[in-house]
C-alpha cells in the first residue's frame, strides 16, 4: 500500500510548470492597476498637476483673469535672487526655522520627559501644553496683540513693575525700558522676528511633546535596569545610553515635522502686519510673500516661482528624513 | 570572598505580602537557583539582591558588609534579564563595553571623540577594546562583535548579554529567567554552557527559573520557593529524594507525583486504602495524612497488591514507559513508571496491582509536613488471608 502513495506525494509538492503561471501574472497586474489606480488618478491630479502648472507659470508673467500671458524664461527667479525684499524674505524665514525647531523639539522632549516622569498630575500638564496646538492660531495672535500692546499690554505692564526695585540694576533691559519707555513689540524691527518666533514655539511644542510622549512609552524598561547594573549613576548617563538613542526615530519625525511647519508660518503675520510684512519687512516670510503676490497683488507669475522654491525646500527636508531612517533606525 | 547573605527579607507592594521573611546565605563560588511557580516572589527577590528594587525590611550582605543603602550600580553584581536587555543601537562590542566604559572613563572621557583625543582615554580605551575581546572569546562570539542586537538570533543575543554581565569580573551574576526565551534544543545547549560558565569563572551565581529542570541540572543548591517563602533549600539531590514539604515534592519533579491519603492510627500504624501497610510512623498524632510515591518507586506486583487498578492511559517514551492507572477508591490516577518489557503486561483496561518500596514513600502530615520517621512493622498480623 504505502509504495504507490509515495511517488504522487512527491509529485504534488513539486511546484506547477511554469508555462500556465502566465495568465495569473497578467490577472495580478490587472488586479494590482485596479486597485491603485483611483489613489494615483487622485495623486496625478489634485498633487502633481497643479505642481506642474505653478513650475509652468513660474516662467511667465500671467495674472488671474488676463487673455494672454508672456514667456519670461527665469526673470522670476532672477527677482528672487537679487531683490532686497527677497532677500528679506530669506532672512527672515530662515531666522524663524533656524530659532524655532531647535527650541521646540528641546522644549518639546524635555516637557515629554519630565512629564513620563511624574505620577499625578501628568494629564494636567500635557491638557495645558497641548492648548495651544488646539487653538486657532489666528484667534491667538489677536490675544498676543493685546498683550503685546506697548503701553496697556499685559507684558509691558509687568515689566513696569520692576522700575525702580533691584532688578533694574542687574537687568540693563528694564533699565533702559524704564528711563526712557519699553519696546513697540511689533513695531520694531529689531524684536518682530522674534516675537513671531517666540509664538511660533510656544504654539508648537506642545505637539512634539505628545510624539515625545508616545515615543517614550515605546522604551523598554528592562533597558534602563541593565544601564543601571551597567553603572549608569546620572540622568544624563541614562539618557545618553536608553532614552535618547530609543528616541531616534522619534526625533526624525518630529524635526523633520517641525521644519515643514516652520516654513509655513503665517498666520501670525498676517493677523498682525496684514498689509505687508511687519516693520521694514522684518517678518516677510515666504509663506507670506506667496500670499501677498499671488492673492493680494496678482502676479501669479512671481508667486509660482517662490512657491516652487518652498517646495524644493520641503522636498529636500523630506529626503533627509527618508534617508536618516533608512540609515539610523537600529530595529 | 564574595559570599552573599540574605537575611529575612521581606517585601510589600500596597496590600499584598510577595516576600514573608526570606533568609538565605549563598557561599562564595556557589550556584544557586531559586526555583517556584509564577508570582512566588523569586524575581522579586533577585531584583531586591540586585538594587533595583528596595525590600521592606530585612538585610542584603555581599561579602559580610550590608549593601541595603547602596544603590544598584554600587553593588558591583551582573545581571542577566530575561528580555537580555542589550542597547538596540550599540554594535555587540559597544554593548558588551558599556559596563567598563561606565566604571573605568570619567565623564569627560565618555563624550563622543575624548577617548581618542584624550591620551589618558586612548590607553583606558584599548584596554576596554581588550577585555571585550576576551569575553568574546570565551563565549565565542567574536565573529558577531560589529553587529547590532536586531541582527542576532536569540541565542546569540543571549551570550551578548552574558558577555555584558562576565566583562567586568562582578561580585556575583544574578540571571533572570535568561533561557525562557530560546527555543528546547537551544536551552538544552545553553543551560550546559551556563554550568559550563560557572565551572570556570568560579563566581558566584543566582538564577532565577520557574522550570525545575534548568535548577536540577545546573546548581549546586536549589531553593524552592512559593508564595514569598523559601520552603526548601538544599542540592537537587535532596530536594528530590528528600523533600521537606508536599508542595517541594509536587514541584520538583519530571513526572507529576502520586499523592495518595494514608490514614495515621494513634500508634502510628499506616493504613492505605484501608489496608495495613508494613509501615509505622513516629510521633505523629492520628490523622489523615499523605503518602508521596513517585512514579519510580512504584512497581508492579500481583493481586496482593495494596494498591489495585487497571489501566486506562499509556505513554510510550521508548526507553521508558508512563502508565496511568485508575484505583476505584482514588479521585486521580496513578502514574507508574514501567520499563518497556513489561508493555505487554500493560494493555490498555488490564488490571494491575501496584506496591512501593518503602524506603522511596514520602509521608506528608495534614499540612504537608514532612513526616520522617518512618519505620517498618514486620510482624503483620494475617489480616488480608
Amino acid at each position: 500500500m504505502p509504495a504507490p502513495d509515495v511517488p504522487s506525494a512527491g509529485k504534488a509538492s513539486t511546484p506547477p510548470p511554469t508555462p500556465t503561471n502566465s495568465a495569473p501574472v497578467i490577472r495580478d497586474y490587472r488586479a494590482a492597476w485596479t486597485l491603485t489606480g483611483p489613489a494615483l488618478i487622485l495623486m496625478v491630479l489634485i498633487l502633481l498637476v497643479p505642481v506642474a502648472i505653478a513650475g509652468l507659470l513660474s516662467f511667465t508673467d500671467y495674472s488671474l483673469g488676463s487673455d494672454s500671458f508672456n514667456w519670461i524664461g527665469s526673470a522670476n527667479y532672477e527677482k528672487l535672487f537679487t531683490r532686497a525684499s527677497y532677500e528679506k524674505m530669506f532672512v527672515a524665514t530662515l531666522t524663524y526655522v533656524v530659532t524655532v525647531v531647535p527650541l521646540s523639539v528641546a522644549l518639546g522632549l524635555g516637557a515629554a520627559i519630565l512629564i513620563h516622569s511624574l505620577g499625578r498630575f501628568g494629564a494636567l500638564y500635557k491638557t495645558i501644553y497641548f492648548l495651544p496646538v488646539m487653538a486657532t492660531l489666528l484667534a491667538m495672535s489677536i490675544a498676543w496683540e493685546f498683550m503685546l500692546h506697548p503701553t496697556i499690554g499685559m507684558l509691558n505692564r509687568t515689566l513696569e513693575l520692576g522700575c525702580g526695585t533691584l532688578l533694574e540694576r542687574v537687568w540693563p533691559f528694564l533699565a533702559n525700558g524704564c528711563a526712557d519707555r519699553f519696546p513697540v513689540w511689533l513695531g520694531d524691527k529689531r524684536y518682530a522676528i522674534w516675537v513671531i518666533c517666540f509664538i511660533g514655539v510656544w504654539q508648537g511644542f506642545g505637539f512634539n511633546m505628545v510624539l515625545y510622549l508616545a515615543g517614550l512609552t515605546s522604551v523598554h524598561r528592562e533597558l534602563y535596569h541593565a544601564a543601571e547594573m551597567d553603572g549608569a549613576r546620572s540622568a544624563w548617563d541614562r539618557f545618553r545610553l536608553v532614552t535618547w538613542p530609543a528616541l531616534g526615530p522619534t526625533t526624525v519625525f518630529v524635526v523633520t515635522i517641525t521644519c515643514i511647519r516652520a516654513f509655513q508660518v503665517f498666520d501670525t503675520v498676517e493677523a498682525f502686519w496684514p498689509q505687508g510684512g511687519g516693520p521694514n519687512k522684518s517678518t516677510y516670510v515666504m509663506m507670506f510673500a506667496i500670499f501677498e503676490k499671488g492673492v493680494q497683488q496678482n502676479l501669479i507669475g512671481i508667486g509660482s516661482a517662490i512657491t516652487m522654491l518652498f517646495l524644493t525646500f520641503v522636498m529636500f527636508l523630506t529626503l533627509i528624513q527618508r534617508w536618516l531612517v533608512e540609515r539610523k533606525v537600529h530595529y | 570572598m564574595t559570599e552573599l547573605s540574605i537575611v529575612n527579607v521581606t517585601k510589600r507592594f500596597d496590600e499584598t505580602d510577595v516576600l514573608k521573611g526570606v533568609s538565605l546565605d549563598i557561599a562564595d563560588g556557589e550556584f544557586v537557583s531559586l526555583v517556584g511557580p509564577s508570582g512566588c516572589g523569586k524575581s522579586t527577590l533577585l531584583r531586591i539582591i540586585a538594587g533595583l528594587e528596595a525590600q521592606t525590611s530585612g538585610d542584603i550582605r555581599i561579602a559580610g558588609q550590608s549593601v541595603v543603602d547602596r544603590r544598584a550600580a554600587d553593588r558591583n553584581l551582573s545581571m542577566v534579564f530575561q528580555s537580555y536587555a542589550l542597547y538596540p543601537h550599540l554594535s555587540v562590542a559597544d554593548n558588551i563595553a558599556v559596563p567598563l566604559k561606565m566604571r573605568r572613563l570619567s565623564r569627560l572621557q565618555r563624550l563622543p571623540l575624548a577617548a581618542r583625543l584624550l591620551p589618558s582615554g586612548r590607553a583606558a580605551s584599548r584596554k576596554i577594546e581588550y577585555d571585550v575581546h576576551q569575553a568574546a572569546k570565551m563565549l565565542e562570539i567574536e565573529h558577531l562583535l560589529n553587529r547590532k542586537p536586531g541582527q542576532l538570533s536569540g541565542g546569540q543575543r543571549q551570550r551578548v548579554a552574558l558577555g555584558r554581565a562576565l566583562v567586568r569580573e562582578p561580585a556575583a551574576f544574578l540571571l533572570d529567567e535568561p533561557l525562557s526565551n530560546l527555543d528546547a534544543k537551544l536551552r538544552v545547549q545553553t543551560r550546559a554552557e551556563i554550568a559550563q560558565l560557572h565551572r570556570r569563572l568560579r563566581a558566584t551565581f543566582v538564577y532565577v527559573t520557574h522550570d525545575q529542570v534548568e535548577a536540577m541540572t545546573m546548581s549546586d543548591r536549589i531553593a524552592v520557593m512559593m508564595g514569598g517563602r523559601i520552603l526548601q533549600c538544599a542540592t537537587p539531590e535532596t530536594i528530590y529524594e528528600d523533600p521537606d514539604h508536599i508542595d517541594v515534592a509536587e514541584f520538583i519533579c519530571a513526572h507529576k507525583i502520586n499523592i495518595l491519603p494514608v490514614e495515621i492510627a494513634d500508634d502510628g500504624q499506616l493504613h492505605l486504602l484501608d489496608r495495613r501497610l508494613e509501615l509505622s510512623v513516629v510521633g505523629a498524632g492520628r490523622g489523615v495524612g499523605s503518602l508521596g510515591l513517585r512514579p519510580e518507586a512504584l512497581r508492579l506486583a500481583g493481586e496482593n497488591a495494596p494498591i489495585r487498578g487497571h489501566v486506562v492511559h499509556r505513554e510510550n517514551l521508548g526507553a521508558e514507559l508512563f502508565v496511568q492507572v485508575e484505583v476505584a477508591a482514588l479521585k486521580e490516577r496513578v502514574t507508574l513508571r514501567a520499563n518497556p518489557e513489561q508493555r505487554r503486561a500493560l494493555q490498555l483496561g488490564s488490571p494491575v496491582g501496584l506496591e512501593f518500596d518503602p524506603a522511596k514513600a514520602l509521608l506528608f502530615d495534614p499540612h504537608g509536613k514532612r513526616l520522617r520517621q518512618l519505620r517498618p512493622t514486620f510482624a503483620a498480623k494475617p489480616e488480608v488471608a
